[in-house]
């Protein structure tokens, strides 16, 4: 491929490594783009329930399929400090029996139908995922009901889960580094905070936590204020409405308080971690600092700049990377906003031995964005490609239902999609040099890891910072 | 894929052997198989052999171009592997008209995105654009069909940026090597058995002359699968693209594949050792081609045993004995018979003979007692679910357009699709399974930890 060629059985590493590929997927739930042509939310209802769910409705009929995201405030900041992974290992175990239905009946009955349902967790919330032909729409609400309000939380599912979820871990350190940089960059990155915690768990994490620890944690952190619903899809609303209404408005709420999370603090100066891979052929590198809120006024300029630095092919990272030098396949960088300021970060691979020079090349890039006048010709092309590209991912009715819980669950209105071509537009050179002055760190101010062949790397990586190495076989994402 | 993270699917999570009430009831129950629209979908070739098709959907204000060109590893040979993939990586990087970087630079600045991927049969270019941009994007498809050039500096950092792809795809990755391997061996003629990122001393060594005499032979109109979704209409955009495209040459046809590959005797096996954690088993049989009528069957066979928690092998290997913590497939249905893919991750200290033993006991199953009737209903809704799914998208309605046109027999037979999953028989699965899953018609890779090994 262009950017990954296609390889047959793909999706057989999809599914070992189900679990990050989500959470990268997540990451993205609303697109980072721009509407210019017509998109525009369509007409949905909003119903809250006495007990607090939030229930979201939009009807689209143009294939016989229904999707939902069920969204439950919470998330990897709930997890215990010592038990990282304990939200994503409990979502899962919902769908391993509920109600009336053991695992195997449950499985069965999804199946049966063709329906399917993804489970996940991300860092501050935890999402289910449906999707179900339009015929089976009183099954998809009593399995979804039946795994928020009556999991069976088996001990032996519980267990053989656990320990599945810990070889999922290995599985992606034997056949996927360039899936765990940004997991170690953030436990580098935030330390204690909350946002630095792997949400997919850790080895040692997901061993320390025990059939009642899920049990407690499922009492403390589920419950209807909790849960934003929104359904889409092939339905008349008025009996969706109904059935969502009768099926969660007997729900309590949740025990615990949700924790409150600060700004975290931006990082000055730069340090390295260094996880030695020593089997590996190249190195994956990752660098980062702290970023941006989701709420930000300052989104669209944040994207139009992203963008032209390592948002697209065309972007000055992947054009020094790899269309000029060949050093590697791909660069990129993003921001990842959360309700607090979330990471900004770069990252690329190239073979151990350019590891350095890689390195350098992509500080060089970012000295460039910073001493740079933006061309005026790219600060349009950055923004017709943002909104070119945004219809795209408002499409079908799975996608539809991720942007409305998206939308309730950081409190934005729907000017944030049908505003954003207008504020794309009004992007100006000063906005963009002021969001590159204010919010992309310096090559000064970054936390750099990289994961690759220790012994060949660790003299060359000194000039960087003070290091700290880890191996890949270490059982937790973080240092000690 | 730096830019793209879009697709992932997730595997299906469900499954199981137990009788639902309405399960006979699924004819009745069918939602109506109609698919909205498609018969306003407009076909045409064009007189130099380009085949277009176009399917107007006005859901968004966008478009979804594919373009499949008929070449793919298949048709390399020994010091070219990897060529035809390295040849989609140069369709980006200039023409006699517009120097290297210009495509994707015009492309992205007029709002549209691309990207490419090669297989063993097909190479395929897409671009996602709003419909402002079509005139754009088909000038610019037809000018690298046209025009391609060749600067030997690009040839050389390209190179860099193949190799790049096939350390993190294939030699950083454990699935990848033994992949590569079990492909290799299981093909002793035929050129399914070529990588198609290529072997990397062809990746290292291969020239410009290569790369024109490919261009000359396979990247002619008439080897061409134009096909177009979205918010266009088909009388205006099949005018434009005459406009553009019909005056490329049409080229005499690349010389056909005459090997067949030989009936295999006996089971093969490929060992690999790793500094790994966790081993793997794939199970790589000898199997269809993709116009093949029984490809609907051996799609609900694959899905009987891999698809979801209540599949029979993930049930069986991986909730109930915890030998492995994934079972899943693959099948490979190109020009010619490819293979049926069967995969096991196991935990770490996994025990591979146990798997193995398990995996055949499920296998041989199968093939003896055949599938119940509640399993293969399970599979034809996993089936039916997965098409309307795929056509919710202006995307996945090109994709699937274009893969029944061009490896399918034609992309009228993508509409029949739910009817001829209705059509397969309990009989007609089990027949599969005897056929292609028997011990002599397979090659099994094994990947094994060998710092663990060389404790024991």
């Amino acid at each position: 491929m262009k950017r990954m060629w296609s390889r047959p059985g793909r999706n057989v590493i999809a599914h070992a490594l189900a679990l990050i590929l989500v959470l990268i997927a997540c990451q993205t739930i609303v697109p980072a783009k721009a509407d210019d042509a017509g998109v525009h939310v369509p007409p949905f209802e909003r119903v809250q329930l006495d007990n607090g769910a939030v229930l979201l409705l939009m009807e689209r009929h143009d294939v016989p399929l229904i999707a939902f995201n069920a969204v439950m405030r919470g998330g990897a900041l709930t997890d215990p400090a010592q038990q990282s992974g304990m939200s994503q290992l409990l979502v899962h175990l919902l769908e391993k029996g509920a109600g009336k239905r053991d695992a195997f009946a449950f499985a069965d009955a999804l199946a049966s139908v063709g329906a399917t349902i993804a489970t996940d967790a991300d860092t501050e919330s935890t999402v289910i995922q449906g999707s179900f032909l339009a015929r089976d729409q009183a099954l998809m609400v009593e399995l979804l009901a039946d795994m928020l309000q009556r999991p069976r939380l088996d001990q032996t599912q519980f267990e053989s889960l656990r320990a599945r979820q810990i070889e999922f871990i290995r599985a992606a350190k034997d056949s996927d580094l360039e899936s765990l940089t940004g997991i170690y960059g953030k436990a580098a990155l935030f330390g204690a905070h909350p946002y630095g915690r792997s949400v997919i768990g850790s080895e040692s994490g997901l061993a320390g936590i025990a059939h009642a620890d899920l049990e407690r944690h499922y009492q403390e952190q589920y419950g209807a204020d909790r849960l934003i619903l929104a359904v889409t899809g092939d339905f008349q609303t008025a009996s969706m409405k109904r059935a969502l209404t009768q099926a969660f408005n007997g729900w309590r709420k949740a025990a615990a308080a949700l924790p409150a999370v600060t700004a975290p603090a931006r990082q000055t100066g730069r340090r390295v971690v260094l996880i030695d891979a020593p089997d590996s052929v190249q190195s994956y590198f990752w660098a980062g600092n702290v970023g941006v809120a989701r709420t930000s006024p300052e989104r669209a300029s944040l994207d139009v700049v992203n963008t032209l630095f390592g948002g697209r092919f065309t972007s000055m990272l992947n054009t020094e990377l790899r269309i000029r030098s060949g050093l590697s396949y791909g660069a990129r960088s993003r921001f990842e906003r959360l309700t607090q300021p979330g990471s900004w970060q770069m990252s690329s691979y190239t073979q151990t031995d350019t590891t350095q020079q890689a390195i350098d090349l992509a500080l060089s890039v970012l000295d460039q964005l910073h001493a740079q006048m933006l061309d005026p010709t790219a600060l349009e092309s950055a923004k017709t490609y943002v909104q070119g590209q945004f219809p795209l991912a408002l499409e079908t009715a799975d996608e539809w239902a991720r942007v409305l819980a998206d939308l309730a669950f950081y409190g934005l209105d729907r000017g944030y999609i049908d505003g954003y071509g207008e504020a794309l537009d009004k992007v100006s050179s000063d906005d963009a040099r002021r969001v590159i002055r204010e919010r992309f760190p310096t090559r000064d101010d970054l936390i750099l890891v990289v994961i690759g062949k220790a012994a060949a790397l660790r003299d060359s990586l000194r000039k960087y910072g003070p290091i700290t190495e880890m191996k890949l076989s270490d059982p937790s994402f973080a240092a000690k | 894929m730096p830019l793209r993270p879009r697709m992932f699917s997730l595997p299906a999570l469900a499954l199981s052997t137990i009788l639902a009430m309405q399960l006979d009831a699924s004819a009745a129950a069918q939602p109506d198989t109609q698919v909205p629209g498609a018969e306003r979908i407009e076909s045409v070739t064009l007189a130099n052999g380009m085949t277009v098709i176009v399917w107007p959907d006005h859901d968004i204000p966008n478009v979804a171009l594919y373009n499949w060109v008929r070449v793919g590893s298949r048709n390399e040979v020994p010091g070219i592997t990897g060529l035809a993939h390295f040849f989609e990586h140069m369709m980006f990087n200039g023409t006699s008209t517009h120097p290297p970087g210009d495509f994707d630079r015009l492309l992205e600045a007029g709002g549209a995105r691309n990207n490419a991927s090669t297989s063993n049969d097909v190479t395929v270019y897409q671009d996602w654009l709003p419909r402002g941009s079509l005139e754009l994007v088909l000038g610019l498809e037809a000018d690298r069909l046209r025009n391609l050039a060749f600067d030997p500096k690009v040839i050389e950092s390209e190179r860099g940026v193949v190799y790049s792809e096939r350390r993190l795809s294939v030699d950083d990755s454990n699935f990848g090597r033994l992949m590569e391997q079990v492909q290799a061996t299981a093909f002793l003629a035929h050129p399914y058995g070529i990588p198609t990122v290529g072997w990397p001393s062809d990746i290292e060594s291969w020239k410009v002359e290569d790369l024109k005499k490919f261009f000359a032979t396979h990247y002619a109109p008439n080897n061409c699968t134009l096909v177009l979704v979205g918010d266009v209409d088909p009388k205006s955009v099949i005018a434009q693209i005459r406009q553009h495209f019909e005056s490329i040459p049409r080229q005499p046809p690349a010389e056909p594949i005459r090997t067949k590959e030989p009936q295999q005797r006996g089971e093969r096996r490929v060992l690999i050792e790793a500094d790994a954690q966790t081993p793997l088993l794939q199970f790589a049989y000898h199997s269809i081609a993709g116009s093949d009528p029984r490809l609907p069957a051996l799609e609900l066979l694959m899905r009987i045993l891999t698809d979801g928690d209540a599949s029979r092998l993930h049930r069986s290997l991986v909730e109930e004995r915890k030998l492995a913590i994934a079972a899943d497939s693959h099948i490979d249905a190109g020009f010619d018979p490819g293979l049926a893919w069967l995969f096991l991750s196991l935990p770490a200290q996994g025990d591979l003979k146990g798997a193995e033993a398990a995996f055949d006991a499920e296998i041989e199953k199968i093939r003896t007692q055949g599938v119940s009737a509640a399993e293969l209903n399970r599979a034809r809704n996993q089936a039916l679910a997965d098409f309307w799914r795929r056509l919710a998208t202006i995307d996945g309605k090109a994709s699937a357009l274009g893969s029944y046109a061009v490896l399918k027999g034609g992309y009228q037979k993508l509409f029949d699709a739910p009817h001829a999953y209705e059509q397969v028989t309990a009989e007609d699965v089990k027949k599969l399974a005897v056929e292609l899953l028997r011990p002599s018609n397979r090659t099994v890779g094994v990947l094994t930890a060998a710092a663990a090994a060389s404790k024991e």
